[in-house]
């Protein structure tokens, strides 16, 4: 009955667990054996059965009161992290009115402008803005925030360098063309400290997307805005997203 | 999102075994309840032993052993053995012997009936190669047995499934459908 392969082989065959060689031997031995391809054939049916039987095993009946148990611990630990969030932010931010933010003030005053650097202190004097947002509030706000620190910086007589870095949605502030052309042109003229920064990326996404780009004279091309980005914070200058 | 940044990769991973786990243990226990509490078991201790788990493609297997080992805890718990390795070879199930199999839903009845008949070991060793696929290795090493034994286990659970869904299929056609007259 056994035609000399064991039951063992033949499950090993039918899970493809044999290596190639005892595969095809044993192929073609069922082609010769008609008796040996039935029973792989019934080893498959039961293994399709077993499979059918458990495709869809029936659900679990809903223990509603351990969910709801459930559901109250989770909000209980939810409100627990966001107390101690809140708590340990209070903590780390605590005592953060020194000096040097105190320069940093238009930069402080406006809690959307939050900086951000790798020195201890933030250095108030290289300052990178990063402008990545198309609407217009966020470009007005862009320069306005540059005009500030500028003024700042000149009325405090400190020596200060400002890059503006576009890239994204943000690169239409450094087309030529836009309505804020004029005031950027202005901006340059009257602060030889302030770069001006577009992304290449950017600017070859936009091409391949068939838009020519031009920039404005006071432009200059960065490979990459993030890349800018790091390589400024590296070199300790104080990052503030617009 | 909060759950995501706090618990890692790790737990959208491991939660997504459920289904598979589930039917795993369904097919081991049988009982919709304990295979639920044994999938939540599972969970939280692959969830606690997770520094333990080295790459993450073998997290189906990892956490099937960890299964393996819950269920035995189980077992152990639920009664007193001595030796749980006698008791890998005996029967256990009270279930009802596979009867009448005529539509699909009868054939699954019937196959879940005849499955849960069978001793334990042969039953983990049957559904993890036939529902899940896992080679005979890694059979060997999630129930922490030979891989000889995996293979002569395997063999007799077949064999003994399919005299009892023979002889169940005989009886179908044996008995007039009269016989099911309530």
């Amino acid at each position: 009955m056994n035609s000399g392969v064991s039951d063992e082989t033949l499950h090993a065959f039918v899970d493809g667990e044999l290596d190639v060689a005892e595969r095809e031997a044993l192929t073609a031995r069922m082609q010769a054996d008609p008796e040996l391809a039935r029973r792989v054939c019934a080893v498959r049916t039961l293994r399709d059965m077993v499979r059918l039987a458990y495709a869809e095993p029936p659900a679990a009946a809903p223990h509603r009161a351990a969910d709801a148990r459930d559901r109250f611990a989770r909000r209980c630990a939810l409100g627990c992290l966001v107390l101690f969030v809140g708590l340990a932010a209070g903590w780390v931010l605590r005592g953060r009115e020194n000096p040097v933010m105190a320069a940093l003030a238009p930069a402080v005053h406006d809690a959307a402008f939050q900086p951000v650097s790798l020195a201890r202190e933030p250095d108030p004097n290289r300052i990178l803005l990063h402008l990545d947002s198309g609407e217009p509030e966020r470009m007005q706000a862009a320069l306005d925030h540059a005009d500030r620190l500028l003024v700042e910086a000149e009325r405090q007589g400190r020596q200060m360098q400002l890059e503006i870095v576009a890239n994204s949605y943000g690169l239409d502030l450094l087309r030529a063309g836009n309505p804020y052309a004029d005031r950027i042109e202005r901006m340059r003229r009257r602060h030889a400290n302030v770069q001006w920064v577009a992304c290449n990326q950017t600017i070859a996404r936009l091409n391949s997307q068939g838009a020519a780009i031009t920039l404005l004279p006071a432009a200059r091309i960065a490979p990459s805005a993030i890349g800018e980005i790091v390589t400024r914070l590296q070199q300790g200058w104080t990052y503030v997203r617009v | 999102m909060i759950r995501c940044a706090l618990f890692g990769p790790f737990r959208p991973g491991v939660e997504s075994l459920r289904p598979v786990l589930y039917r795993i243990a369904y097919a081991w226990c049988h009982d919709a309840s304990l295979a639920d509490d044994l999938v939540q078991d599972t969970l939280s201790k692959a969830w606690t032993q997770r520094a333990q788990l080295r790459e993450a493609a073998a997290m189906k297997a990892w956490a099937v052993a960890i299964m393996h080992r819950c269920w035995m805890d189980h077992l152990r718990a639920r009664r007193d053995f001595d030796n749980l390795d006698d008791w890998q070879d005996a029967i256990e199930s009270a279930a009802d012997t596979p009867e009448a199999c005529c539509d699909r839903e009868q054939v699954i009845a019937c196959v879940r009936a005849a499955v849960a008949r069978l001793p334990l070991g042969q039953r983990q060793v049957l559904t993890l190669v036939d529902l899940e696929e896992f080679g005979y290795a890694e059979v060997a090493k999630i129930l922490d047995i030979p891989v000889g034994t995996v293979m002569s286990r395997l063999s007799r659970a077949r064999a003994g499934l399919k005299v009892m869904l023979d002889r169940a299929m005989r009886q179908t056609t044996e008995r007039p459908a009269l016989r099911r007259v309530k």
